[in-house]
């Protein structure tokens, strides 16, 4: 499904310190495909996923996801259609620490009373396919960080999410690991046919993309060469 | 310290003024709760000075007789055949008059010509002042200014006074002046008259009340020898003592209360005080990070804390003073009842009280911060920054903590058994003892924790298992937070056995000793005896299948003040014995040997011990004598105790021979109202004589019993809302910490409602660990209440009860409270700013 954003404005701050992040900003992302977001740093890269997510709102403007308006959305409709359709990889993995590794990856299953014999053979195929299976009992703090963002991205599609948002998803690995996370989260998007969304300073990353877009002068903007937004 | 580490400290206390408002709140609370009982103690000891000091005076010795009268030629005696000039009369008696507020006073007759030697009563004639002057042109009595002012009492107009059923009518002749009227005076408790006019109101013919003597040692024999049997001179010091000795032991109860205010706001103030210096450990350790000294660290953390304490205790002080003002009249009112008649009544605010109450808060806060102050001083930057580092030293040190809180606890259990302390210190041991109790917390936690995680694992729900595992994980918080949740349940726990316990011996002591269906006695407070006809008639009834009579004959003990001594025809009466020379049911025929049965606070206070077969000395009318002692019974009566003799030792020693009152059995209870109405047929209209059903008289006695726990109820008022306000302090502290943590959960797809009912799982398991661990240390401190704290001030004995209901009630309260105590916090979780929260670093 489509992701159309349309005359999104967004600021923060009150009258005195207000700092205008979008304006009057529309875009589409195609459905199904791999996009990159770039963008130096503060310019908003990171409220665009809240917002795409629901976890934040536009102070103007709709964000339609399919023919779902998500802004019209109330907080709790908000979270069920997060929960549901949306998976989300952050740059420090943000696992839950009292959480094993499995757990982790069934929480947001069980945030949504699905039942265990539909979502639990899922996790344990994911986890497989990432190599962690015999992990799956151990708490994160005993992770490697590559190990962790594994985890992490498991996490993310356990639910069978339409959309995956990723936000510097190799920001806190060495290039080595980070280009293996890379791998493994562009084949699991195109082998589960998702819509992967990633926030990335990494040029590796812009290697992976369909479409690169920057986000700049209060509007995201297609780009045909994401390096010359970072100069 | 630097401006900028004071700024920062002043500036994060502003952003957060929740927090900020609940620690100096959980200060003050603590604060108050010591201040306020402690305002009730010192105003009982000063209400009692008050109300003793208007009876006594300069004398040194006083003549008083063993049924509390003497006759007056004793007096003329002293006068004419001695010479002894420093002597005068004394009436004294306890009356009420709705013409004073229903107030109970001291009516007092007195010689004004023999009065100067002893009391210094200034009397207000006109407008004027004046040494003590009784002369009227009508004969009356003399109030204090002061009660005339706030009763509206004037000159010469009628007042009624009262003595049980007795009412009679006399006029205002005259006030005594009492200095500032805005203060109170002994006098406020005193209605004065001359001794001619109190023996004639009173109709006690040629006999007063007592002598009161200044003699020199010379005298003192040659005074002894004029005395007829049954009267006898004793030390005015040591009258005092005893009748002082009587609220003595109600002013321990109050001092062990008192104690264990202050040590629920110890740790409470431990609490709320160790959440706030280790919720900017983050900062301190960032402050490190960037060059401040150790020294800078721990000052910023101290000052910061003395601050807080230092509003919290004067906000605790203001707090206590309006509770204790509250309390004051309850307590004078319980004393009143159970002891001594408090004839004054007044609210004493003592600085010391203040002072002390301000060292707690403000020393308690030191102490909590002093460790963690220390440990951010000299701490490497990254282990204050990082919140698993001290998580790791917490659980590294548990061994230590183990090894700490056994020591503490056997040393506590030294102090019980082995250390005689006085009996309001054996609080220390208990201090010692929650002390130890909390050491071992955390490694209890662990142990309960990893005892149930197989259970959690399987059939916990995820939310479930991370409010569980939290717990463990955030240990070094929630180990502070459920020591002192279990401290304050285990004094509510205490409090709620012993009351409960006493309460169900009270209602069997007074089950059997007012075992009848209906009571009969007389009213007549200058002649209670009961008609032997009226006795034959009585058990002459079809419906009466037993009967019960039995006279109550007070006399004046030297070491023990009132003692009541009981004879009966046919005693029905149920004793719990706590000592037997042989079986209990052998007493009767000791008895009619001429051995005496006493109660556990008669044998106390004469220093009665069956191992040493003493015996007892009863003042009679052949003069002091010896009996032996064939049983100790449990009994609630208060004073000097009681003593149950045979009728022909009654005769025999104190002329007594008639019958005060009856209590009467039925063959079934619905013959009760038409037996009580058949009886009073039976008796003249001009005899002053009740007839009541022995149910109400059991009802009238639980309710006097049930106003003494009114303190007791407060205190455990003050325990719930201690633990409320700590558990609240904590979990708004942990909150912080989580943010992030809820954050990932919002993120993830959690509903606040869902992060809100982790937090009040959270809260709930909390409580409910600080329950189950202070179960055993509640029925500890019960057993210290009542086999330590009540034996050894009021001398009496009753039996633990303990019940599954108490146990229950009180993990319910743990529960509960830190359930509800969850409901801000809980709120706030869901309500987390997801955005923020997830890019805190």
């Amino acid at each position: 499904m489509n992701l159309k954003l349309s005359h999104i404005d967004k600021s923060y701050g009150d009258s005195k310190t207000k700092r205008v992040i979008f304006k009057d900003m529309s875009a589409t992302l195609v459905a199904g495909k791999i996009s990159v977001i770039i963008g130096k740093s503060g310019v908003g890269k990171s409220s665009l996923l809240n917002l795409i997510s629901g976890i934040d709102l536009p102070d103007k403007g709709t964000i339609h996801i399919g023919d779902r308006c998500i802004t019209d959305f109330d907080d709790s409709e908000r979270t069920i259609f997060r929960r549901r359709r949306i998976g989300f990889i952050y740059q420090f993995f943000n696992l839950i620490p009292v959480l094993s590794v499995f757990e982790n990856i069934t929480l947001v299953a069980e945030l949504d009373n699905t039942p265990k014999d539909v979502f639990l053979p899922r996790a344990m195929a994911l986890l497989e396919t990432v190599g962690l299976a015999d992990r799956k009992n151990d708490f994160p703090d005993t992770l490697s960080g590559g190990e962790q963002q594994r985890v992490a991205i498991v996490r993310s599609l356990a639910n069978d999410p339409d959309i995956i948002l990723a936000d510097e998803p190799t920001g806190n690995l060495d290039s080595e690991t980070g280009l293996a996370v890379l791998e493994m989260i562009t084949d699991l998007v195109k082998i589960h046919n998702k819509t992967l969304i990633m926030v990335s300073h990494s040029p590796e990353a812009m290697g992976f993309a369909d479409h690169v877009y920057a986000v700049k002068n209060q509007s995201l903007v297609p780009q045909t060469s994401g390096l010359d937004v970072l100069k | 310290m630097t401006s900028v580490l004071f700024k920062i400290c002043f500036r994060l206390s502003l952003r957060h003024p929740l927090r900020t408002a609940l620690m100096t709140l959980g200060i003050a609370i603590g604060v108050a709760g010591v201040i306020a009982i402690d305002i009730s103690k010192t105003s009982i000891t000063k209400s009692f000075e008050l109300s003793t000091s208007a009876l006594t005076s300069r004398s040194t010795h006083q003549i008083v007789g063993s049924d509390f009268t003497i006759p007056q030629h004793i007096f003329t005696q002293l006068r004419t055949q001695l010479g002894i000039k420093a002597s005068a009369p004394v009436i004294t008696r306890h009356v009420n008059t709705d013409q004073l507020g229903n107030n109970t006073f001291t009516l007092m007759g007195i010689d004004p010509f023999s009065e100067s030697h002893f009391r210094s009563f200034e009397t207000i004639k006109g407008d004027r002042s004046r040494p003590l002057d009784l002369s009227s042109d009508r004969p009356g009595v003399l109030i204090s200014r002061r009660n005339a002012r706030q009763f509206n009492v004037k000159l010469n107009r009628p007042i009624y006074l009262r003595f049980g059923n007795k009412e009679i009518k006399t006029i205002v002749a005259g006030f005594i002046d009492t200095g500032d009227v805005n203060s109170r005076n002994p006098a406020d408790g005193v209605i004065l008259t001359d001794i001619a006019t109190a023996q004639e109101l009173l109709q006690l013919g040629d006999h007063i009340t007592r002598i009161d003597l200044l003699l020199h040692k010379d005298d003192i024999d040659k005074v002894r020898q004029i005395l007829p049997k049954g009267v006898f001179l004793v030390e005015t010091n040591k009258q005092n003592q005893v009748v002082r000795g009587l609220s003595q032991s109600f002013e321990t109860s109050l001092t062990a209360f008192s104690m264990l205010a202050l040590f629920m706001g110890i740790f409470l103030i431990y609490n709320t005080v160790s959440f706030s210096v280790a919720r900017r450990r983050h900062i301190n350790g960032t402050l490190k990070a960037l060059g401040a000294s150790g020294r800078q660290i721990f000052l910023m953390v101290i000052l910061e804390v003395f601050l807080f304490s230092l509003v919290g205790s004067i906000l605790g002080a203001l707090l206590g003073i309006g509770l204790g003002k509250g309390a004051v009249n309850a307590v004078c009112t319980t004393v009143s009842d159970m002891y001594f008649v408090l004839t004054v009544s007044q609210t004493h605010i003592s600085s010391m009280t203040i002072l002390k109450g301000v060292l707690a808060g403000i020393t308690a806060s030191f102490l909590a911060s002093i460790f963690p102050a220390l440990k951010a001083s000299r701490a490497i930057p990254i282990t204050l920054m990082q919140r698993s580092a001290s998580e790791r030293a917490v659980q590294n040190k548990i061994p230590i903590f183990m090894v700490t809180g056994l020591l503490l606890i056997s040393c506590a259990f030294m102090i019980f058994k082995i250390v005689a302390l006085p009996p309001a210190y054996d609080f220390i041991g208990v201090f010692i003892l929650f002390l130890g109790s909390s050491f071992l917390a955390p490694g209890f936690v662990l142990l309960i924790s990893w005892a149930s995680s197989g259970l959690v694992q399987k059939y916990g729900k995820v939310l479930f298992k991370m409010a569980a595992r939290n717990i463990v994980r955030s240990l070094s918080r929630t180990s502070v937070l459920i020591a002192s949740l279990m401290v304050m349940v285990s004094v509510f726990i205490g409090i709620e056995i012993m009351t409960k316990s006493f309460r169900a011996s009270i209602e069997t002591w007074v089950d059997g000793h007012i075992g009848g269906d209906i009571n009969v006695s007389s009213t007549n407070e200058l002649d209670r005896r009961l008609d032997f006809d009226l006795l034959e008639q009585i058990q002459k009834l079809p419906q009466v299948t037993e009967l019960s009579a039995y006279n109550i004959h007070r006399i004046y003990s030297v070491v023990a003040g009132e003692v009541h001594i009981f004879s009966y025809i046919k005693d029905l009466s149920e004793k719990q014995w706590t000592w037997t020379v042989q079986g209990p049911d052998k007493m009767e025929t000791f008895l009619e040997q001429g051995w005496i049965l006493v109660s556990e606070i008669f044998a106390r206070k004469h220093a009665f011990n069956p191992e040493n077969e003493d015996t007892v000395t009863l003042e009679t009318m052949q003069g002091p004598v010896q009996f032996k002692v064939a049983g100790v019974f449990r009994d609630f009566f208060m004073g000097g105790g009681r003593a149950i003799v045979s009728r022909n030792v009654m005769k025999k020693y104190w002329g007594i021979d008639e019958i005060t009152s009856m209590q009467i059995f039925l063959n079934s209870r619905d013959e009760i109202e038409p037996t009580i109405h058949r009886i009073k047929e039976m008796i003249p209209g001009t005899k002053m004589i009740k007839v009541v059903s022995g149910q109400s008289i059991k009802q009238k006695i639980l309710s006097v019993f049930d106003k003494t726990f009114a303190i007791t109820i407060a205190l455990q008022i003050l325990t719930a809302i201690v633990a409320f306000t700590g558990i609240l302090n904590s979990v708004m502290a942990l909150l912080v910490e989580r943010k992030k943590e809820l954050g990932i959960l919002r993120a993830c797809g959690a509903k606040s409602d869902q992060v809100g009912r982790m937090m009040i799982m959270e809260c709930g398991i909390n409580g409910f660990l600080s329950g189950v661990l202070a179960l055993p240390l509640g029925v500890f401190l019960a057993w210290v209440l009542i086999d330590i704290i009540n034996q050894r001030s009021f001398g009496w004995s009753y039996d633990m009860v303990l019940s599954m209901g108490i146990l229950l009630q009180a993990l319910l309260l743990s529960v509960g409270a830190a359930g509800i105590a969850g409901i801000i916090p809980a709120f706030q979780a869901g309500r987390t700013n997801i955005s923020r929260a997830l890019h805190m670093e």
